[in-house]
């Protein structure tokens, strides 16, 4: 057992695709003893099960009577299959939370436990497409553009691990669990920025704007890929001072609003600065100049990152094909443990043992 | 009524912009209270970002100021002070939670470092979430989302596939990833806490959260050296996938075939059974094919009569919703996702509630976001115990305010 903030923590996934098996991902990571019961085969890719299966004990499908069992031996409960999946298995949230006061139940679907759409089915595409971000994004001219990655299925992951472990802390502390409803599109519609407000309280939707919301606020081809500058009001002279075009000292450029008339021309002149530098030439300028630039890396480059490497941000995890590197714990401050992968199923009879005190097969 | 999980746990909040104060509205939901601290030279700058012309106090009238700061208290002082900096230090020995995301070197510059705090409160609880956190080269890079996006791997991976331009997400997607995140570390922290009574350092570098929602591309690159090609709205495993174009100006739907028989069911659907048998390479081989009969059904309907045509027939699809839209869609709706708050400065509009819909705790927004220094005799007077004359004074020495000094729009 680690010394992670979680340790002794029993945690059963029901999986599941991304949402549930990236929220214990991270409660595995923090020493909680995380049982995944296996999901449809074709849930994860082989690439998404090495990242996010490693860590965890792995047990083969059981009887639901067994897995209802298996629920009221954990803590934590987390699951992303259709909604009344877990009733049709006789083991409802309700009737759980019942039974164990103390226990966190969290439920992640594309788009909640009721309403109309609950019986939807959905992949990331149309789980994304539902939540607001997907209209935002890409060239105004050509269609709405997916984030890469599954990002809305890891949105589902990454707010059902932060609710769990608040609730977790909540029956700590207060002696009672709860049931999450976690809807992916509530996620994403409660993080629109300003654009989903805006639209609410102005009226009219916000339009994609591809690469530039504005001229100071965009993404550049350069010398060696691309690069992004964003900057805020107060940090627009040092970006000018940077750039050193004279044009810029006029005052339609300096002036907040005069420049949203004139920002084609900005535009055009961030074009050309951009242009012949390299992505390392300006990252470091910007980190000279407090101005904030950016360059687009790929994963490739990031495995090679100094910094990253500083900081002990990738783990290992040994797999049939070499030793994968993929990203490790979220923040530091708390311990953390590089988990194993294992087979599945591999762990079935000691869980069996341990969580139910039985023997023989589930 | 049952508790939420966070009552009674205290948040000194210096988060400014947007992942900050996503983080610390995540834990005003949860039911802690946030007292947020701002300086009348330096106050969160998404309260004056968005020009409201004519407006008196704008400072105090921006929606996007208020979607993300609600439930939370508003106290002003002028940290370089050294009265400022004292007054702050006794509000951390009554708080269980420091939260701030300056930039990497700036909380210890105001001399409010980890060690600083721990000498007040043995058992605090610090978040800092500086873009590339608080150790390493890259600490001194400066960057908001679409910075973070960008040297995280995930601006890489988006694209249209035919041009090699790499994409921006359409909002500063960085931000409340990290939020999120922050939120997490401070109940994994509070739990530690519990069980062993020690505080924590919690260095969360925005650029690595980030990372972790893109894991299998790393899984790719260090087995086999690969970098994913731009994928469009399309799938690797699932064909065809697009966004369609539907009646109406810029409407689309999403819609995703996993199988064979959902490929059938659509073939059906859209009037083309003689495509019905195609299969999953055949359907991938005629991809741009695919996507003009589909598009020639759904350009003659509306997205959402398309989606539940679709799911009608056990197809995944959906609207793409926008921005407007979004706050009529019906499942949003039917389940009271948005909420109306009555705010003493601002005509009143729907607001996203906590997406965690904790089933018998029930978080819902109870108030307004808070007036700049709206809480300045509460918190000073009330929980630090100054005396109605100590705060005039503090406001006359310009530590305490009633206003951002010289306030601009644009941040």
């Amino acid at each position: 057992m680690s010394g992670g903030p979680l340790a002794g923590v029993r945690v059963l996934e029901i999986g599941g695709g991304i949402p549930a098996a990236f929220a214990t991902r991270w409660m595995a990571g923090f020493g909680a003893e995380v049982v995944r019961s296996e999901g449809p085969p074709e849930a994860l890719t082989e690439d998404e099960g090495i990242y996010l299966l490693a860590g965890k004990r792995r047990i083969s499908v059981v009887e639901p009577t067994t897995l209802r069992r298996l629920a009221l031996a954990a803590d934590i409960v987390v699951e992303d299959r259709k909604p009344g999946t877990l009733a049709a298995w006789g083991m409802a949230p309700e009737d759980l939370r019942a039974e164990k006061p103390a226990l966190v139940i969290v439920s992640i679907t594309p788009f909640g436990q009721r309403g109309p759409y609950a019986g939807w089915e959905a992949t990331n595409l149309t789980a994304f497409a539902a939540g607001g971000i997907h209209s935002l994004t890409g060239h105004p001219s050509r269609p709405p553009l997916q984030t890469g990655g599954s990002q809305a299925l890891y949105l589902g992951g990454l707010h059902g691990f932060a609710a769990a472990i608040t609730a977790y802390f909540g029956a700590l502390v207060h002696g009672e669990g709860d049931w999450i409803d976690l809807a992916i599109q509530e996620i994403q519609a409660g993080m629109l920025e300003l654009y989903g407000p805006r639209s609410e309280y102005e009226g009219g939707p916000s339009p994609r704007t591809g690469n530039h919301v504005r001229a100071v606020w965009g993404l550049y081809p350069c010398a060696d890929g691309y690069a992004g500058v964003c900057a805020l009001e107060r940090q627009v002279p040092a970006l000018f001072a940077l750039v050193g075009d004279p044009a810029l000292e006029e005052e339609r450029f300096r002036d907040f609003t005069q420049r949203a008339e004139h920002d084609d021309e900005l535009q055009a002149i961030l074009y050309g600065w951009f242009a012949d530098k390299t992505r390392a030439e300006l990252l470091e300028l910007g980190r000279k100049h407090k101005v904030p630039i950016g360059a687009v890396l790929t994963p490739l480059e990031l495995l090679a990152s100094e910094g990253l490497a500083e900081r002990g941000f990738f783990d290992t995890v040994e797999t049939n094909e070499g030793s994968a590197r993929v990203p490790g714990r979220p923040f530091l401050g708390l311990p953390w443990v590089p988990g194993r992968w294992e087979a599945p199923g591999e762990s079935t009879a000691a869980v069996l043992r341990e969580w139910l005190g039985e023997e023989g097969v589930g | 009524m049952k508790r939420l999980p966070l009552e009674g746990i205290r948040v000194a909040d210096l988060t400014m912009v947007w992942a900050g104060p996503f983080a610390t509205k995540i834990l005003a939901e949860m039911g802690a209270e946030v007292i947020k601290v701002e300086s009348p030279q330096a106050w969160d700058l998404v309260r004056t970002l968005i020009p409201m012309p004519g407006v008196e106090e704008f400072w105090n009238c921006s929606y996007y100021f208020n979607d993300y700061n609600r439930d939370k208290k508003s106290v002003t002082l002028h940290l370089a002070d050294p009265r400022g900096r004292e007054l702050f230090l006794r509000l951390v020995e009554r708080s269980d939670v420091v939260i701030e995301n300056y930039r990497a070197d700036v909380l210890d510059k105001l001399g409010l470092g980890y060690e600083v705090l721990r000498e007040r409160k043995r058992d605090i609880i610090l978040v800092s979430m500086a873009g590339f956190g608080k150790t390493g080269p890259e600490r001194e890079y400066v960057g908001y989302g679409p910075i973070i996006e960008q040297m995280a791997g995930l601006a890489s991976l988006t694209g249209y596939g035919d041009d090699g331009v790499p994409y921006k997400t359409g909002i500063s997607y960085g931000d409340p990833v990290a939020g999120a995140a922050a939120a997490g570390a401070v109940a994994l922290a509070l739990i530690r806490r519990q069980r062993t009574g020690e505080g924590a350092f919690i260095d969360l570098a925005q650029r690595e959260v980030m990372a972790t929602l893109i894991g299998e591309a790393f899984v790719r690159a260090s087995l086999r050296g690969e970098v994913p090609p731009h994928r469009g709205n399309r799938d690797e495993r699932y064909a065809p996938q697009g966004v369609y174009r539907c009646f109406g100006e810029d409407r689309w739907v999403a819609i995703s075939v996993r199988s064979d028989e959902e490929w059938r069911r659509l073939a059906q659907a859209i009037g083309r059974p003689d495509l019905a048998s195609l299969t999953l390479p055949e359907r991938k081989a005629r991809h741009d094919e695919l996507d003009r009969a589909i598009e020639a059904w759904t350009e003659q309907i509306r997205p959402q009569v398309a989606a539940q045509v679709l799911q009608a027939v056990g197809v995944p699809a959906a609207p793409v919703i926008d921005t407007e839209a979004i706050h009529d869609d019906p499942n949003l709706v039917a389940r009271e996702f948005w909420v109306t708050l009555p705010h003493p400065r601002m005509k009143p509009w729907r607001q996203p509630r906590s997406p965690w819909r904790l089933a018998e705790a029930n978080p819902t927004p109870r108030r307004h976001a808070p007036l700049f220094g709206e809480h300045n005799t509460e918190i000073l007077g009330g929980l630090l115990g100054l005396s109605q004359e100590e705060i005039a004074e503090l406001e006359a020495a310009g530590i305490v305010g009633r206003a951002p000094v010289d306030a601009r729009p644009g941040g």
